[in-house]
Parts: C-alpha cells; sequence; structure tokens
C-alpha cells in the first residue's frame, strides 16, 4: 500500500517536470521567443616571448538557430562580425584573423547569399609585446561586434565582452658558442 | 518518523524545476517578447510624429487615419526586412488606389542620408520615418526586425506580424485591413496628402 502511494507521487512528480520541461524547451521557429547570444570559451593563457609574436585563439558560439554576419558580409549595409581590444601598454595586437562565412540564404530570397557565422567560430590574434616588456602576466580586454538573426528575424546590433590574457616571458638566452671550439668536427 | 528517501528526492527535483522556471519566466518579462504587440489588437494604434528622412516634414501616423495602413519596422542591417520591401512597393501600387499606405519606420542607428540612400535603391515608393525607441515601445518593445502593424481605416490594430512572413500572407491581411470600414469619422488630417507618397524616400 505505502509503495503504491509512493509510485503514485513519484508518477505525478514526474508528470510536474515533463509539464514545465516542455515549457522550457526552445522555441527557436517563432523568433523573438529566444534571444540569441554569442558565448566565448574562456581562453587559456598564452605564453609569449617578449620581442616575438605568438598567436592567441579566441573560440565563441552563436546560440542554436542563430547566425551572425561574417567578418566579410556580401552587402555593404550588414554588420559585420568584428573584433576590438585594448593593448597593455607596450605589446602590439597584430592582425586579426577572422574565419570565411558559411554561404546561406533565407527562405524567400535564395538568390541572395549571406555570409554568416554560425556554431563555433575561432578568431585569432596576434599579440607582439615589445622587448622592453617587464615579464608577467597582461590582460586583453575589448568586444566582439555582432548583430544576430534567426531565419526569419534580424536583432539589434550587440558587443560581447572579450578577455584574455598572456604571459610574458624573458627570451631564453641565446646559444653562445665557444669561440675556441672549431666548427668543423674532427674525427 | 522515517521518510521514504524517494520522496523527499522527488519534492526536491520538482522545488528546484519550480525555481528553474521562475528564473526562466523572470528572464523573459512578458512585455518584452513578441507577445506584447499582441495587447494592442483591437486597439488605437499608438500615434506618433516623426521626422522624414529629409528632416523636412513630421510623418503623423494619424495623417492616414481613413486609410488602411501597412506599418512597418525595419532597419537596413535586417535582411529580411530588405526581402520585404519590394512587395511592400508592389503591394503599394496595386492597393494604394483602394485605399492602402505603406509606411516604414527605419529603426536604425545609420544616418538618415544612409537610410534615404538605401530606400532609394530599394525603390521604396512609401514614406520612411526615422524611428524613437520610445515609438517601439509603445508597439510593444521592439526586439527584432522586421516588425508589422495592419492597422484598419479607423486607426485601429488589425493584426501584428513578427519576423519575416510570405508576400501571400501580407496580401491576406492587407485585404483584412482594407476591408474593415471605418467606423470613425475621417479626420481631416486623414485627407491630408501624406508627405512623401510616390516619392523614392523622402
Amino acid at each position: 500500500m505505502r509503495h503504491r502511494v509512493t509510485a503514485n507521487v513519484a508518477l505525478g512528480a514526474l508528470l510536474l517536470v515533463s509539464l514545465f520541461c516542455s515549457r522550457l524547451v526552445p522555441q527557436e521557429d517563432i523568433p523573438g521567443k529566444k534571444a540569441p547570444s554569442i558565448t566565448m570559451t574562456e581562453a587559456p593563457i598564452t605564453v609569449v616571448t617578449r620581442g616575438k609574436g605568438a598567436s592567441v585563439d579566441l573560440h565563441f558560439r552563436v546560440g542554436a538557430g542563430f547566425h551572425v554576419n561574417s567578418n566579410t558580409p556580401t552587402q555593404d549595409y550588414l554588420i559585420p562580425t568584428a573584433l576590438k581590444l585594448n593593448a597593455p601598454t607596450d605589446i602590439v595586437v597584430g592582425r586579426i584573423t577572422y574565419p570565411p562565412g558559411e554561404e546561406m540564404a533565407f527562405t524567400f530570397a535564395q538568390e541572395e547569399k549571406l555570409s554568416v557565422y554560425s556554431g563555433a567560430f575561432t578568431i585569432g590574434v596576434i599579440v607582439r609585446p615589445l622587448a622592453s616588456v617587464l615579464p608577467g602576466k597582461y590582460e586583453f580586454r575589448g568586444n566582439l561586434k555582432y548583430q544576430a538573426c534567426d531565419n526569419a528575424a534580424c536583432y539589434p546590433p550587440k558587443q560581447l565582452p572579450v578577455s584574455f590574457e598572456i604571459k610574458v616571458v624573458k627570451a631564453p638566452p641565446a646559444h653562445v658558442t665557444n669561440p675556441g671550439q672549431s666548427p668543423h668536427v674532427h674525427t | 518518523m522515517k521518510r521514504d528517501p524517494i520522496v523527499i528526492v522527488v519534492v526536491a527535483m520538482v522545488i528546484s524545476l519550480l525555481l528553474v522556471f521562475g528564473v526562466e519566466k523572470a528572464r523573459h518579462r512578458p512585455d518584452s517578447s513578441p507577445d506584447a504587440g499582441n495587447t494592442l489588437k483591437n486597439q488605437l494604434a499608438p500615434d506618433f510624429a516623426l521626422a522624414s528622412l529629409d528632416g523636412k516634414t513630421t510623418i503623423h501616423l494619424s495623417d492616414y487615419r481613413g486609410k488602411a495602413v501597412l506599418l512597418n519596422f525595419w532597419a537596413t542591417w535586417c535582411v529580411p526586412c530588405k526581402i520585404e520591401m519590394p512587395w511592400f512597393v508592389e503591394l503599394q501600387n496595386e492597393y494604394g488606389s483602394q485605399g492602402l499606405q505603406v509606411v516604414g519606420v527605419a529603426m536604425d542607428d545609420a544616418s538618415p542620408e544612409d537610410i534615404a540612400k538605401f530606400a532609394k535603391d530599394m525603390g521604396v515608393n512609401y514614406p520612411i520615418a526615422v524611428g524613437k525607441e520610445s515609438v517601439g515601445d509603445a508597439y510593444g518593445g521592439l526586439q527584432f526586425l522586421p516588425a508589422t502593424f495592419y492597422i484598419g481605416r479607423d486607426g485601429k490594430v488589425i493584426d501584428k506580424v513578427f519576423g519575416l512572413k510570405g508576400k501571400g500572407e501580407i496580401r491576406d491581411d492587407i485585404k483584412k485591413a482594407l476591408a474593415q470600414s471605418s467606423s470613425a469619422p475621417v479626420t481631416p488630417s486623414a485627407q491630408l496628402t501624406p508627405p512623401a507618397t510616390g516619392k523614392a524616400a523622402n
């Protein structure tokens, strides 16, 4: 008898759970039912030798059901995805490399091809600390500007705060050759 | 008294889910959802006074009382909005003589000059006003574009459509708006010639 009551309570609770879960399922086909988002995976600290350049990869993910324009959209009036960074003093931000966009088209305009990012994409940043920079950790901050759409509607441009760290280290001591040693190998 | 661990676990699950559900509901405030536009249905469409693209005239929605109005909120960065624009041009030509007036409101950060150039390139033949956030808010808060309101001759909102729809659906909504007879007397302002009808873009 007691087990039957317990089973009924469990069944009732599971029904409630199912009901709430059904309310939480993303309704991607209905525009505006879910806000678009880009998230950035926390970047591991990159070790960079001062005076030399290194590439830092920043990984982003566009929320399911959405896309953003690539860095090179097909039309001038579209807002490109673009990263802007503020570098610490004496560290130079070099070339920012964006991935190529995927081609897509909206339902009613198949002929108008767009260049977009959806799912995961990676942006590469070259950083170069000047030789005078003191060894240590340095933080870069900036924003990723993007403009998202789903399959029927577009959302106003937004900015995602971006940050990552690098660790500047001294260059290893140069290999000193023994001037007394002949470069020739004697056997 | 010994409690059944299954019951405790189930109750904990239910409480957790209720909390998650509550947070989710709070995050999606009802006034910021597209459903907020539904509250305008059968209500008088909020009037506005917005500058035309050339800044020389002010466009009032009430200027078009007595006409069926397709009020389209759009932006230059919105591809679905761009897809609809040639349809609106065509439908304005087709139904203009029956009393349709398409009115565009650009919810854009671009300069009026850039918006005007875009509209000209699109061959727009209906007035376009420079939008304001307060107007968007009056129409339920426009989280995304395009957003189109169909307004009857009496100035009341008949329907609203968020996102891109097919031309056939737009035509059907226009017919519904045109079919609605004006219950309110036509105000003198409704008889005014709209500021830029028939021009490429004002």
